[in-house]
């Protein structure tokens, strides 16, 4: 290679018509090429073993004789259908409740309180406001044991009470992901409203909520995956076994003596859609600049 | 609308009394109690409450079932003196070192690699990329520590890719395949933030490096890593902080064994507070978790507020 190029440079400084000043910019986009290749192919590496774990999934469960291992598939729908009947379809209508429910209580509760130390005067708002960012961080749900002690002598070891205990694990990063959002709105249009005598109820509805609408609608969508895929919250606090969510039902599932892989895996899979659409909702939203705190998964 | 904004406006306070406030001293609105009192009755009654009653249960002989599962009592330093002595804690809290640090350590790695590589890639191979990494990260915890089982226990995709159909990997590393896990589970946050934080450098920096002559390591120290260190101590708390608490995932790929050898703290205080019946004991375990975690926290309290 570089015999060759120092045999064309010292032909271009004798014959100038004959060799153009091609060489070294070829050599250029070689290098560019070697160096672009290497990169998609690490890249492919990288994307195949993050790839490798999620196959079992998808081919378990449109096998209708799936087990542990990875094979081909016997092509065939039926676990889906399977696993969509009775107390497994009611599992998933238990997580249905248990998310909306635990993101309604912490969306409306952390919109108030978002606008609150967003706008107004308080006293001690930098404190709070750091006790909010301490708890966004820190995994509420390690606080279990206490709170089944505490709920186990009110009689509160149910459904309810639990999409309550699960909104507070979200609450605090969607308090500070609310505020965030409504710091960026104008005051403006507030004030306009406010001369016009708008209650505070109704400079919320009218102006603030409408505006920061792309960060309440994150901060609710985080709220619904992070109670919709919590796991030791409901298998502590949830006792009667009719009001337990999917998570639970997979793995009661898994501990079943004699377990019917295929459906395993189908019954997962469907789990998993509505945080598949809930994640491509919110990149949208999150487009203009992804906040940085914490995503909590129980 | 108008009409009733014009009466509204009527029928105000007289202005004498707009005149007679001062405006020296802060004025609070008692609206902002009605707005802060849902989030922080929630907060107080269901994380500050629950935190000072673990401190006293961890110091009470209360069990789940039996005579002291009704009536408890104060034991003071007795369970302390048992948790000093207890092996089994005490390799329970080496294992989640290891587990946290490995965890760390890969996803802020394999974060930044993926984050910076995907940059200069094709946008095709962004998408699928970025795709798979991303939704291994949203797939929820249940679900991927199963699909983890499946693809490390006997003739898994991992033993067949790598030419080993038979190998149960799982049982061979179980300490390594979990923590393979959780760094697969919380990369793809760290891709995107990391990402994120890439783009906002400024090309300008870098495009004068190059006319300097400074080799891609030298670009790597001197620049991109000084201006990424905000984002990348926020990410090692945070996946310090999940990783600390990431039962789901170990519970359904080894329930913390074989043996203990993937006994991490919040299973071992789940272990013996439900299946041991020592509610208190495990209360006390979880009160290390709390310990450790506010050590994070604070840190990314100070990491937070220092970029604003």
């Amino acid at each position: 290679m570089t015999h060759n190029d120092s045999a064309s440079t010292s032909q271009v400084t004798t014959t100038v018509v004959d060799e153009p000043i091609r060489p070294p910019e070829n050599r250029q986009t070689q290098r560019t090429l070697v160096r672009s290749l290497t990169l998609h192919t690490i890249l492919a590496g990288l994307g195949i073993l993050f790839l490798a774990p999620m196959l079992w999934l998808f081919l378990a469960s449109i096998d209708s004789h799936a087990s542990w291992g990875i094979e081909w598939p016997h092509f065939s729908l039926i676990n889906f259908r399977h696993v969509l009947t009775g107390s497994l379809l009611h599992s998933l209508w238990n997580s249905v409740v248990l998310a909306f429910i635990s993101t309604t209580i912490a969306s409306v509760a952390g919109v108030f309180a978002a606008y609150a130390l967003s706008r107004r005067r308080i006293p001690f708002k930098g404190p709070l406001i750091l006790f909010i960012i301490f708890s966004s961080g820190v995994p509420l749900a390690i606080m279990v044991i206490p709170v089944y002690e505490i709920f186990s002598r009110f009689g509160f070891l149910s459904i309810l009470p639990t999409a309550v205990f699960l909104s507070v694990t979200s609450l605090p990063f969607e308090v500070y992901l609310m505020k965030n959002f409504i710091d960026a709105v104008p005051t403006d249009l507030e004030e306009a409203a406010r001369m016009e005598r708008a209650s505070t109820l109704q400079v919320l509805r009218r102006v603030v909520i409408p505006l920061a609408l792309p960060g309440i609608a994150a901060a609710a969508i985080f709220g619904f995956v992070n109670a919709w895929g919590s796991f030791v919250v409901p298998l502590i606090l949830i006792s009667p076994a009719n009001q337990q969510p999917a998570p639970i039902a997979i793995y009661t599932f898994l501990t079943l003596p004699k377990a019917q892989f295929g459906n395993i895996a189908a019954y997962s899979l469907i789990f998993c859609v509505p945080v598949f659409i809930l994640y491509a909702v919110s990149s949208r939203l999150f487009r203009e600049g992804f906040v940085l705190g914490g995503g909590v998964k129980g | 609308m108008v009409s009733t904004a014009v009466v509204d406006t009527v029928t105000g306070p007289p202005l004498q009394e707009l005149w007679k406030t001062r405006h020296d001293k802060t004025r609070y609105q008692w609206s902002s109690l009605g707005l802060l009192t849902p989030t922080f009755a929630l907060l107080i009654f269901l994380f500050l409450v629950p935190m000072g009653f673990a401190i006293y249960l961890g110091l009470t002989n209360l069990t789940l079932i039996g005579p002291t599962a009704v009536h408890s009592s104060f034991t003071g330093t007795a369970n302390l003196i048992r948790l000093k002595g207890d092996t089994t804690f005490w390799s329970s809290l080496w294992v989640t070192g290891i587990f946290i640090v490995g965890s760390i350590v890969g996803v802020v790695v394999l974060g930044y690699t993926l984050a910076s590589l995907l940059m200069r890639a094709t946008p095709w191979m962004r998408v699928v990329v970025g795709g798979i990494v991303v939704i291994s990260w949203m797939m929820p915890a249940v679900t991927a520590g199963m699909t983890w089982y499946a693809s490390t226990t006997g003739n898994g995709t991992f033993g067949t890719l790598f030419g080993h159909p038979n190998a149960n990997l799982l049982d061979a590393q179980p300490l390594l395949v979990v923590t393979l896990a959780s760094i697969w589970s919380m990369t793809g946050f760290s891709m995107l933030v990391m990402g994120a934080a890439l783009r906002n450098i400024p090309s300008e920096a870098i495009e004068a490096a190059i006319v300097e002559n400074a080799s891609t390591w030298q670009r790597f120290r001197m620049i991109v890593l000084p201006l990424l260190r905000p984002t990348m101590t926020a990410i090692v708390l945070l996946t310090g902080l999940l990783a600390l608490a990431n039962f789901a995932l170990i519970y359904i790929m080894t329930q913390g064994g074989p043996g203990n050898s993937t006994n991490i703290l919040p299973l071992y205080s789940y272990q013996q507070a439900f299946t041991f019946n020592n509610l208190a004991y495990g209360a006390l375990i979880g009160n290390v978790m709390v310990l450790i975690a506010t050590v994070f926290g604070v840190f990314y309290v100070r990491i937070t507020t220092r970029r604003i």
